[in-house]
Formats: C-alpha cells, structure tokens, sequence
C-alpha cells in the first residue's frame, strides 16, 4: 500500500509540473500589462510600501515586485540576434517595439544604440522645462506647448518600430527644433537619434535571425512563481513572494490582495453548494438506481431512466434560468428571490447560526436544485448498472443459494460492491469545490470562487484564474488517490500492491 | 483481407439492425437530419429578401442574388434603385412575391416590435402608407422578438448552424488526435517500437529546431505585420504545426543515416505507451472548464478559435477507448498474419488494426458533440470567446436571462439545446447498446 502511495505521489510531480506549466504559459500570454494596470488600480490598505514619487518609479517597482525584470524561463531559445538583456526593458511596448526591429534588422548593436539615443533625447527634456523659465522673452504658455509636443513626440518614439512612423515623428521634431531656437540641446540629439536609425537601416544582420541558440537563466519569473524570491529550498529571505510551492499564489491585479485570501474568503459558499448539492444527489440517485435495477425493465426502471436522462441533457444555465424566471419573477410565482445568498440588510447583529441559516434558507434552495439535478442522472444510472452487474457474480447467486431474503442480497451483498463505480464521483467533489460552478454562480450570484473566476476572467484579473486552475489541478490529482485508496478500501479483491 | 466464405455473422449488420430497434436512437437520428437541413439552408429559410418578386414587370430574385441592387424602370419614365440590403421589401408594392418562410434576416432589427415582443403579443406593422397596422400573419414573429426586435426564430435558425459546426470542427480534431494518440499507444505499447540512438538525439535536436522555427520565425512574422491582422488560432496553429512536424521530420530522416558511431547505433525502446498514458492523465486532471474559458478570454473572440480549443481538450475519452480496443485488437490472429506477411507495423496499425478499433471511439464522438454543444452554448451563454455580433444559441438565452419577463427568450433556445444535446446522448446510447456484445440476443 505506502509502496504504492510512494509511487502514486511521485507521478503526480511531473502532471503538477506540467500542470504549472501551462498555467504559467497562460499568464505569460495574458493580454495586457500588469504594472500598467497595478499602477492604475486603486490603492488599497495592505500595499504599504508604495509611496513613490513618479509614474516610472512606481512602474519600476511593481515590475520588480511581479518579478517581470527577470527572463521568463530557465532556458529560452532565441535567434542569434537577439540580446541576453532584452527582459529587462521594462515597458511592454517598448520592448515590443525593440523586438519587431531586431525582426527586421537582426543587428541588435545599432539598434540598441539607436535606442540609447532616443532615451538621450527623452532625458534631455526634463533639463529643459527648469530652463524655460528663464526665457521671459519668449510667450510663456507657447514655450510650454512647444515643449509639451516635444516631450510626447520623442517619448512615443521608444514605442515605435514601423520605419516610416519613425521617419515621420523625427521630421515633426525637426520641424519643430528650427523653429524654436531654445531647443539647442534637442536639436543636437534628434541628430544622434537620425545618424543612429540611419546606421541602422544601413547594416542589417538578417541572417542572425535564422540561427536559434540557447541561453540559461538561472533566475527567472516561472523559478520565482515556484520557489519565491527567497531561498528555493527553505524560502528564507523572500521578501515579495513566497513561491506556489509554499502555497502563495501571488496577488490580485484589481485589489491587489493576495490570492490566498480572496480564495479563503470565497471559497465557503462553493463548498458549501458543491457538497450539499452532493450528499443530496447520493441521497436521492442511489435508492433510485437500487430500485430501478432490482426491477430491471419494470414500470420505474423505464419511466425513471427516461426522466433522468432528459434531465442530464437539460444545460444547467438553461434550467437555472428557467427556475429563476418562474419561481423568483414577481409576474409569475415571487417565492424566492431572485439573487444572491443573504438578505440585502445582512443578518441581523443578534442571529445565531440557525437563525442565519433560517434566513438563508429561500436563497439556497434554487440553488440548489440547479447544483443537484444534473448528477442525479449520472449516478444513478452508474448505481444502476453497477448492481445489475454485482448482482450477476457468482458470489450473490452463492447467498441466494444460502436461501437470504431478497433484501438481504440487495442491501448486504450487492450494495456495498455496487458502491464502487460511484466513489470515482469522489474525486471530483473537492476540485469542483474550489472551481466553484461558473455559471450557476453567475446566474444567482452566489458569493464563491465561481462568480470570483468568471469577474476575474472578465477584468483580465490573471493571477485569480491562474490560482484557481493551479489549485484545482493538484486537487484533482489528490482527488483520484483518494478514489483509489477507496476503492482498495471497500474491494479486497483490488490489490494496490500489485501494480 | 476479407474471407471468400460468406460469414453467418457480421458485426455491421447487426449493429446496424441493434441500431434500429433503438426507437428514440433513430428518431433522434432523423431529428439530427432535419437539424442539418435546417442549418445547411438556413439563409434560404430565414431571410428578409423575397425568394421571387414581380414588380413593374419584371421579375428578380433577391434571395438567390449576387447582385448588391436592382434598377427598376417604372411606366412614367423615372427609375428606381432597390438596394438589396437597405429596402424594405415588405413595403414595396409587389405584383406578385414569394417570401422565405421567414421573412427576417439574422442580425437586422424590426423596430415596429422593439424591445421584447412575445410571440402572442399585438405586433406593429407599418404599411406602404405609412400607417401602423396589426401585423399581417405573413410578417409575425412567431417566436416573439429580442431587445431591437431581432426576430428569434431567425436566431434559432441561424444559429444551428454553428450548434452543428461545433460540433462537428471540434470534435473532428478531437477524434484525430484521440484515435491516433490511442491508437499508437495500445498498438505499440512500451516495447515494440524502437529507434536508434543517433535518430533518437537526431529527432530531439529536430524538436529544438522545429520548435525554433514554427515559434519564434512565425512569432517574428505576425508581429512584423500589422497586429490586427485576421490570422485565426486555426490556420496560424496548423501553420505551425507544419513546419515543427516537417522540421522535426527532415532532422530524423537525417538521423537514420548517422552510422559512425557504434553507441548511436544501439536500438532503444521508445515507450510511447507510457508517455501517452501520462499525457492523457495530465490532461484528464486539468480543469478543463475553467482552461477552455481562460482560452477563450485571452484569443480573439472568435467561434473557430472556441471550436479549436474545445477540440484540442476533449480527446481524452476517445484516446481511452481507443487504446483499451487496441490492446484487444492487437493480440488477434489477423494482426499476427499479417505481421508473418511481413507488413510494416504502421501499415498494419493502419489498415488493419484501427479499423476494428473503432467502434468504441465513434460511441464516444457521439457524447462528445453534446458535450462540445453544451460548452459552447455555456460560453456563449457567458459572453466569452465568441463574439458579439454572433447568433448563437447560447447568446440568445443569455439575452433572455437579462430579461426574465422575456420568457420566449429562454424557453426555445433553452429547447433547442436541450434537443439537440439530447439528440446526441441518444444516438450515443443507441450506438454503445447495439455494438456491446452483451446486448446480443
């Protein structure tokens, strides 16, 4: 048995490690900048240490703290053209932009000092607008304008990879250098910035694209979402993270609150759905397939496998609708309301539990009956055809042979053995738990990791998603042990030791 | 290699005459038929162009035309131009007209009968005067309208069609990639196959290279180009997958003339059972809801790209069912005459096992379409992956959901995906009860 566990744990490293994998591909192709939108988002209470001057400050400490500076993977297979330092450019546009003309040039030396020029050009500003005040001779507001222009035109260059845009915002800055003459010093690097992208478009390498070679980064973000920023091993030290290993799964772009917490938080009411809705689905499909079986071809077994069925094709967005729209609509029947888990006024201060639940109560059940009616066809046709296939072994004809009552056949003999396709259903209650059900959480706004995962989905809210798949990933695989375990359990004739 | 001898016996007869036995199996068979019809004539059936006018004179046929307009010369001299997509031909005093047996056109609305008209309700027309009438019963919405007055039994109609593409697209990939994967995992199993060293090393440098030149080169074209070009995950994926596979392919080829050294001529076994089998594990632990929805958030809103991701997830099962036939099909005394024939193992993989390994894959493909309904009309329902201006069936209940007053909305899509979906289940059902050897009376 622990022989058999040892193995069994030891498979599962590399299905996490795969399933890690893919959730890290998944994050690292999300759409959108992170520190862009952490920047943006709202400054919440637990983020103390953000009091930082300017927008590139705090843009480079957010890349710092997501460990976007670092390469993506341990290894990456690049062509030969491109720079072991292209991660570190913080912003994504700006990185793509480099990216496309090392596509088109291959020659990561002019580009890079094509580069170094604009950011020469760009810091030459900020020299100026402390100057301008000086020039009294000239109208105020258009000096301001003037340079203003100047400031945005050079700045979105560093974003621009198209040729001919670039070409076009240097003729607009020259244009704009003759005719203000205190623009002595932009006037000298927007020369630098021309000679530059000339050299540039002069010597390409093209063939350096072609040549693919490996480079190892021994740091870098899939390392730190594993092990944290710290020690790998013990992860002393860590100061942002301390990696999924040590079960962090990072931290909200919206809210900036940690994962963990927004899971911990939400997670009461799917497991409460998921669990409920199960305990209840057992209670009701295992006598139904118990029944329809012993009366194989009967009345029941007929009518009852027909319903289920129909049942277990209806989508459960459609019935949870319907229930919604006949059941909490004020036109027709206004029995339940129509959303949510609680009154809108909260519990009162004096509730105890059971006072809660009472209050609870109209809210749950839709809810429930949308959570419990799709499995109850599936388990008890799988009760069903398990019993009908105990109950043709050699060892029940033996009881009935020993002249038990029928019931006892049934309840003592069959039943426990036909329990054994049903407990597969056990490994998949917990990984549902944490992914919650989207949709029906979404259609009656039930507080729990499902409405979490669809918003998060939505506001593109990345780490959310990731921490759910990841989480729910490792508790499937857990899941199935214990459904083996089981399994071993109930059936002596199973042997673990011999696989 | 068929027998000369009649043989008393033949599974596809009997399964098929199972099959027929099998009531609702074959009504649901014959409701998939007219569902593909439906689908298949969908812009004849349910469009707001006459199928034939006669006006002035003269006849046209708007439904059937490629044409963007007509001039048409009237009596006093003057001439008029019917623009296809702008007239309103309900308007146009016709000698003679033959309309579509519905006479809306997905997507366009029908502001007389705006926001949320029910299929009994009075509805509005405005006639050729100007003047605001009873519907006629040619123009009713039998089905009632959504929120700008698109007609939904227009939506119904339109949207079976991608029901049914879904269906089958994904579940098309879905059985290439299980059938193969199962097939050479229960066919070779973890000791038949084998390789030698240099062609092994030659093939993993291929998969650096392959992997090289289908990812970064292509990466480097896409966003050479302008980024919003309409590059599908599809095609750009099968793109891919051609050069990795060719790249992979040359570099192999390449290996199995490197000689020189005698430690890469030593074979070694590959287990591709095993490596499978994982693969499938792997795939099986995955919460495939929540990575199907993620997918969709992140590509392009687009109904391909929802078929593609679906296909590439749901292969598991038939993968299973595949292997477990062909390790039943493999120990048989056919394979082994044919193996003594001297046939290469793929040929006889091909040709000879697969095709009597099928039978428990395509059982699956049947539960899996309804499956792949389910998850797309689920999406939709959600607003996810598929895009706005699209009619699917999903995307009209969930129009329906926000409007609970509104309950054609959501009881006949809700109707048609309940049908369909049990179409599927049941054909399925009938499938597996006339193929299982049990069964045989």
């Amino acid at each position: 048995m622990i022989r058999y566990l040892l193995r069994r744990i030891l498979l599962f490293i590399p299905t996490l490690i795969v399933i890690s994998l893919l959730a890290f591909v998944i994050s690292v192709n999300a759409p959108g900048d992170p520190v862009d939108r952490l920047v943006t988002a709202a400054e919440s209470g637990d983020v103390a240490n953000t009091a930082t001057s300017s927008m590139l400050e705090e843009k480079q400490y957010w890349t710092h703290r997501l460990g976007l500076d670092l390469p993506v993977f341990y290894f990456s297979i690049a062509p030969l053209s491109y720079p072991d330092t292209l991660f570190r450019i913080i912003d994504k546009k700006e990185q793509h932009a480099l990216t496309v003309m090392l596509n088109s040039y291959g020659n990561w030396l002019t580009i890079e000092s094509y580069h170094s020029s604009v950011l020469q050009l760009c810091a030459t500003h900020s020299q100026l607008s402390k100057d301008s005040v000086l020039m009294s001779s000239y109208h105020q507001n258009e000096i301001r304008e003037a340079i203003n222009q100047s400031e945005f035109t050079s700045h979105s260059l560093l974003d621009i990879s198209n040729e001919k845009v670039i070409r076009s915002k240097m003729n607009e800055l020259s244009i704009l250098y003759n005719k203000h003459p205190f623009f002595k010093n932009q006037e000298a690097a927007l020369q630098q910035v021309i000679k530059a992208h000339d050299e540039m478009r002069a010597s390409p390498q093209r063939w350096r694209n072609y040549i693919p070679i490996i480079q190892f980064h021994p740091q870098n973000q899939y390392h730190r979402w594993i092990f944290g920023d710290g020690n790998w091993l013990t992860g002393k030290g860590s100061t942002f993270s301390k990696g999924l290993i040590r079960g962090d799964l990072g931290m909200s772009y919206t809210t900036k609150m940690p994962v963990n917490e927004i899971i911990s938080k939400r997670i009461g009411w799917s497991l409460f759905f998921t669990l409920l809705s199960v305990i209840l689905a057992y209670l009701i499909s295992v006598p139904i397939g118990i029944r329809a079986a012993v009366k194989q071809g009967s009345f029941f077994d007929r009518t009852s496998s027909v319903l289920l069925f129909m049942l277990h094709s209806m989508p459960a967005f459609w019935v949870a609708t319907l229930l919604l729209m006949i059941f909490a609509n004020s036109d027709v029947l206004p029995w339940f309301p129509s959303s949510g888990i609680k009154p809108v006024t909260g519990y009162p201060d004096t509730a105890g539990f059971f006072e809660k639940i009472k209050l609870s109560l109209p809210y749950i059940i839709l809810p429930l009956i949308a959570y419990t009616y799709s499995s109850l066809a599936f388990l008890s046709r799988m009760m069903r055809v398990s019993v009908l296939e105990v109950a043709n072994q050699d060892y029940i004809r033996t009881a009935r042979a020993k002249g038990l009552s029928e019931n006892t056949v049934i309840y003592k003999h069959v039943f426990k053995n036909a329990l054994l396709p049903i407990i597969t259903v056990f490994a998949n209650i917990f990984p549902a738990a944490i992914g919650g059900s989207v949709i029906l959480e979404t259609i009656f706004s039930i507080p729990g990791m499902g409405l979490e995962t669809y918003q998060a989905i939505l506001t593109q809210n990345y780490p959310v998603i990731i921490g759910v798949f990841t989480l729910t990933g490792l508790l499937t695989l857990i899941g199935y042990l214990l459904a083996d375990m089981l399994y071993a359990f109930v059936d002596p004739r199973i042997s673990l030791l011999k696989k | 290699m068929k027998s000369k001898q009649s043989p008393p016996f033949r599974f596809r007869t009997h399964t098929a005459q199972q099959f027929h036995k099998n009531i609702p199996a074959v009504i649901s068979l014959y409701v998939l038929v007219l569902l593909a019809v439906l689908a298949m004539f969908a812009p004849l059936l349910a469009n707001e162009l006459p199928w034939y006018i006669k006006y002035e004179g003269e006849n046209y046929f708007p439904a059937f035309s490629w044409k963007k307009n007509y001039i048409v010369k009237h009596q006093d001299g003057s001439s008029e131009k019917l623009q296809l997509d702008i007239t309103d031909w309900k308007k146009i005093p016709a000698e003679k007209i033959i309309w579509a047996p519905v006479v809306y056109s997905p997507g366009k609305s029908d502001y007389n009968n705006a926001n949320y008209k029910c299929p009994t309700c009075d509805q509005k027309f405005i006639d050729s005067n100007g003047s605001e009438i009873e519907m006629p019963g040619r123009f009713r919405h039998w089905l009632g309208t959504g929120n700008r007055g698109d007609d939904l039994l227009t939506g119904l109609i339109h949207g079976s069609r991608i029901s049914l593409t879904i269906g089958f697209l994904s579940m098309g990939i879905a059985t290439l990639i299980g059938i193969l994967l199962g097939a050479f995992a229960g066919f070779f199993g973890d000791h038949t196959l084998t390789i030698t060293r240099g062609r092994l090393v030659f093939t993993i440098i291929g998969i650096f290279f392959g992997w090289f030149y289908a990812s970064q080169l292509r990466g480097e074209t896409v966003s050479g180009g302008s980024d919003n070009t309409a590059n599908s995950l599809l095609s750009e994926f099968l793109l891919r997958m051609l050069i990795f596979f060719l790249v992979v392919i040359i570099f192999s080829f390449l290996g199995k003339y490197v000689t020189m050294f005698k430690w890469l001529n030593r074979k070694i076994h590959i287990h591709i059972d095993g490596l499978i089998s994982r693969l499938i594990e792997i795939m099986v632990s995955l919460p495939l809801f929540i990575l199907i929805l993620t997918i969709a958030a992140i590509s392009k809103p687009s109904i391909y790209n929802v078929m593609v991701i679906i296909g590439l997830t749901n292969w598991t099962g038939i993968a299973r069912l595949t292997r477990a036939e062909m390790l039943r099909v493999r120990q048989q005394e056919f394979i082994q005459s044919a193996q003594a024939l001297g046939y290469s193992p793929f040929r006889i993989m091909l040709r000879h096992a697969l095709p009597n390994a099928l039978a428990p894959a395509l059982i699956s493909v049947s539960f899996g379409i309804a499956n792949a309904i389910l998850i797309e009309s689920s999406l939709s329902f959600l607003g996810i992956g598929v895009p706005q201006d699209v009619t699917t069936w999903g995307s009209l209940l969930s129009a329906g959901h926000g409007n609970f007053s509104a309950w054609w909305l959501v009881v006949f899509p809700g109707l048609c995906i309940f049908i369909t979906v049990t179409a599927y289940n049941l054909i399925g059902e009938g499938l597996r009860d006339a193929m299982d050897p049990k069964m045989m009376r």
